[in-house]
C-alpha cells in the first residue's frame, strides 16, 4: 500500500473505542472479581499454540484455526478454543496442586469464519474451570457460578439448556455404524430432521426399538419431567446412568429451576464433552450467551488423569445486554 | 426477539407453492394483498410474521438470527452452507441439479473442462468427489447460454422439465443432486420460540405427510 494513505483493518476484526472498550472492561472486571470471590485463580494462557493441540484436543476447530509457521517450520495456531489450552496447562503444570483446582481466564479466541456472513474472526471469552473431581457437586458449582455471575451483572431472564453428552452417544454407539453412516445419522439428529433420521435408520437396518428410543430423546425438551420420560424409554445402561446424573444435577439446582430447560434432543457440539453440557441463551440475543460442560477424557489426550468441568461467557454477547 | 416468529419466504419459483403449502396447513395470508407495500406481513391470525427474500440470502438471514426460520431449496442450502436446523423436507419445488452440455459433445476430463454455474461451491465439491479437475465459471443467470457462446463446455444447473435444455440443444450428462424445499430454523430461535416454531413444524408435517 502507498505510504501516506490510510490503512484499513482485515475483514472479520474490529477495534473497540471508548464506550465499547469500557463496557468490555467493566464486564471482564466484574467477572474477575466474582470468580476471585468464589476462590478461582486467574491464569492467562498463551495466545499461540502448536496446531497439534487442536488436532488432539478439539477437531471441530482444527480447520478453522489461524495457522502459521515458526522459524523451524513447526505449525502454530492462534488460540482457537480455551478448553484444550486449559487441559494442556493442567496436564503439565497443575498436577501437584491440591484438588479441586479452580481457575478462570479472559482473552480472545481466533477462528477463520466468513466475515461476509456478519461473523467475527476474533471473539472475546471469559471462563472458569473446575478440575480434579467428577462429582455432581462440581457440576452444580460450575452452573451455579455461571448463573450467579449473570445475576450479579444484572442480566435477567437468561435461559439455561442442559444436556448430557453420554445419552445420544451411548445410543448411537450401540448402532455399531461405520464412520460415514455414523456421520450421516449424527447430522440428521443435529439438523432436527426427524423424517430424514427415520429414513436413514431404516436404510441402515437399525432396529425399530433403538429407532423409537432416538425418537423419544429427540422430543425430550422441557422441565424435569422429560428426564423421567427419557429414563423410561431408554434401555442402554450408560445412557440411563447419564440421565440419572441429570436428575441429581436438577436436585442441586432447584434455586434456578425457572431458568432451566432439559434439552436431550441436542447432539454434542464439542466432541470432548463426556458429561453434562449446557448452553446459555437470552431472549434479546440471536447468539448464545455462553456455555460449557464436563470433559473428563480431554486431559488424557495430554497424558494426565484429571476430570474437569467448566464454562465460558461470550463477552461480546454480554456487552449487548449489560 | 420476543415477537411472533419471523419467517423468510423465498421470492421466485417457490413463492406461490410456499403460500399454498402454508394455507393447507391452516396458515392463511389473505391480508397480505392489502399490505403488499409493507416489508413484512402477518398471517390472518397474527401468529407469524413473514418477509419475502431472495432465496440465496435466506440461509444467511436464518443462520444469523435476523429471521427465525425460512423456506429454501436444497440447491441453495447446500451451496450456502450454514449452521441451522433443517427439521422438515417440505416436498415442494422438487427438481434436479445436473451437469449438462451441448448435444453431440462428450465431456473429456482428460482435457481442461470449463463448467459454468450459479452453484460454484456445489460444483467444486461434486467434481472433487469425482477426482475431476475442472475450471468453474461463476455466473448469476441464464447459465444455459454459456456453452453456446463458448464461455464453458458444460453447466451445472437446475432442471425441472428439461425444456430449457432441449430448446438450447443440450442434454443431461449426470445428476449432481435431487432438490427439494426445506424449512430451516435458527438455532437460538428454536430454543426461545419453541412452542410457536414447534407448532408450525407439526402443522406442516401433518399436511405434507398426511398420506404416509
Amino acid at each position: 500500500m502507498k505510504s501516506g494513505s490510510t490503512i484499513g483493518l482485515p475483514a472479520g476484526f474490529r477495534d473497540l473505542l471508548f464506550g465499547d472498550a469500557q463496557s468490555r472492561r467493566r464486564i471482564e472486571d466484574s467477572l474477575a472479581r466474582l470468580f476471585g470471590e468464589h476462590g478461582y485463580g486467574e491464569i492467562a494462557p498463551s495466545a499461540v499454540e502448536y496446531h497439534e493441540l487442536y488436532r488432539r484436543g478439539n477437531q471441530s476447530v482444527e480447520d478453522r484455526a489461524v495457522k502459521f509457521l515458526d522459524r523451524d517450520d513447526n505449525l502454530l495456531a492462534l488460540r482457537a478454543d480455551f478448553t484444550p489450552a486449559i487441559a494442556r496447562i493442567a496436564a503439565s503444570r497443575l498436577l501437584q496442586i491440591p484438588r479441586p483446582i479452580r481457575v478462570w481466564y479472559a482473552g480472545s479466541v481466533f477462528r477463520k469464519v466468513d466475515p461476509k456472513r456478519g461473523r467475527y474472526c476474533e471473539f472475546r471469552q471469559v471462563g472458569a474451570e473446575l478440575l480434579g473431581l467428577d462429582s455432581v457437586e462440581q457440576d452444580v458449582e460450575i452452573i451455579d457460578l455461571a448463573l450467579s455471575s449473570l445475576d450479579a451483572l444484572g442480566v435477567r431472564d437468561a435461559k439455561l439448556h442442559i444436556n448430557h453428552a453420554g445419552i445420544f452417544r451411548s445410543l448411537v454407539n450401540d448402532l455399531r455404524l461405520d464412520r460415514k453412516s455414523l456421520r450421516q445419522v449424527k447430522a440428521a439428529i443435529d439438523r432436527k430432521d426427524a423424517r430424514g433420521l427415520a429414513a436413514r435408520l431404516e436404510s441402515l437396518g437399525v432396529s425399530a426399538d433403538i429407532h423409537d428410543q432416538l425418537e423419544v430423546l429427540a422430543s425430550c425438551v422441557g422441565g424435569e419431567e422429560v428426564l423421567q420420560r427419557a429414563s423410561e424409554a431408554v434401555t442402554n445402561t450408560s445412557a440411563r446412568y447419564a440421565i440419572a446424573g441429570l436428575r441429581k444435577l436438577a436436585n442441586g439446582l432447584t434455586r434456578w429451576r425457572d431458568l432451566i430447560t432439559f434439552d436431550l434432543a441436542e447432539i454434542d457440539e464439542m466432541e470432548y464433552y463426556t458429561g453434562i453440557m449446557f448452553t446459555l441463551f437470552h431472549p434479546r440475543l440471536t447468539t448464545e450467551l455462553g456455555g460449557g460442560g464436563r470433559y473428563d477424557a480431554l486431559l488424557r489426550e495430554f497424558g494426565a488423569e484429571l476430570p474437569a468441568v467448566g464454562f465460558s461467557f461470550s463477552v461480546d454477547a454480554l456487552a449487548d445486554l449489560v | 426477539m420476543n415477537r411472533q416468529p419471523l419467517i423468510a419466504l423465498p421470492k421466485g419459483r417457490l413463492f406461490d407453492q410456499t403460500l399454498g403449502l402454508l394455507a393447507r396447513a391452516g396458515v392463511t395470508t389473505a391480508k397480505r394483498l392489502n399490505e403488499s407495500r409493507k416489508l413484512t406481513f402477518q398471517d390472518d391470525e397474527g401468529q407469524y410474521e413473514f418477509v419475502a427474500l431472495k432465496p440465496v440470502d435466506i440461509p444467511v438471514y436464518v443462520e444469523s438470527g435476523a429471521v427465525d426460520a425460512g423456506i429454501v431449496g436444497t440447491d441453495i442450502l447446500r451451496e450456502v452452507e450454514s449452521d441451522v436446523y433443517e427439521p422438515l423436507d417440505l416436498q415442494i419445488g422438487k427438481c434436479r441439479l445436473v451437469v449438462a452440455g451441448p448435444n453431440g459433445v462428450d465431456l473429456d476430463f482428460a482435457r481442461h473442462v470449463r463448467v459454468a454455474t450459479k452453484y460454484p461451491h456445489t460444483a467444486e465439491r461434486f467434481f472433487r468427489s469425482k477426482n475431476a479437475h475442472v475450471h468453474i465459471v461463476r455466473l448469476d443467470g441464464s447459465v444455459e447460454i454459456a456453452p453456446l457462446l463458448g464461455l464453458a463446455d458444460a453447466i451445472i444447473d437446475l432442471v425441472e422439465t428439461g425444456r430449457t435444455l432441449q430448446e438450447n440443444n443440450m442434454r443431461i450428462f449426470e445428476e449432481v443432486a435431487p432438490v427439494t424445499a426445506k424449512l430451516i430454523v435458527n438455532r437460538t430461535a428454536m430454543k426461545l420460540k419453541s412452542a410457536s416454531i414447534g407448532g408450525l413444524i407439526s402443522q406442516l408435517d401433518a399436511v405434507i405427510y398426511a398420506n404416509s
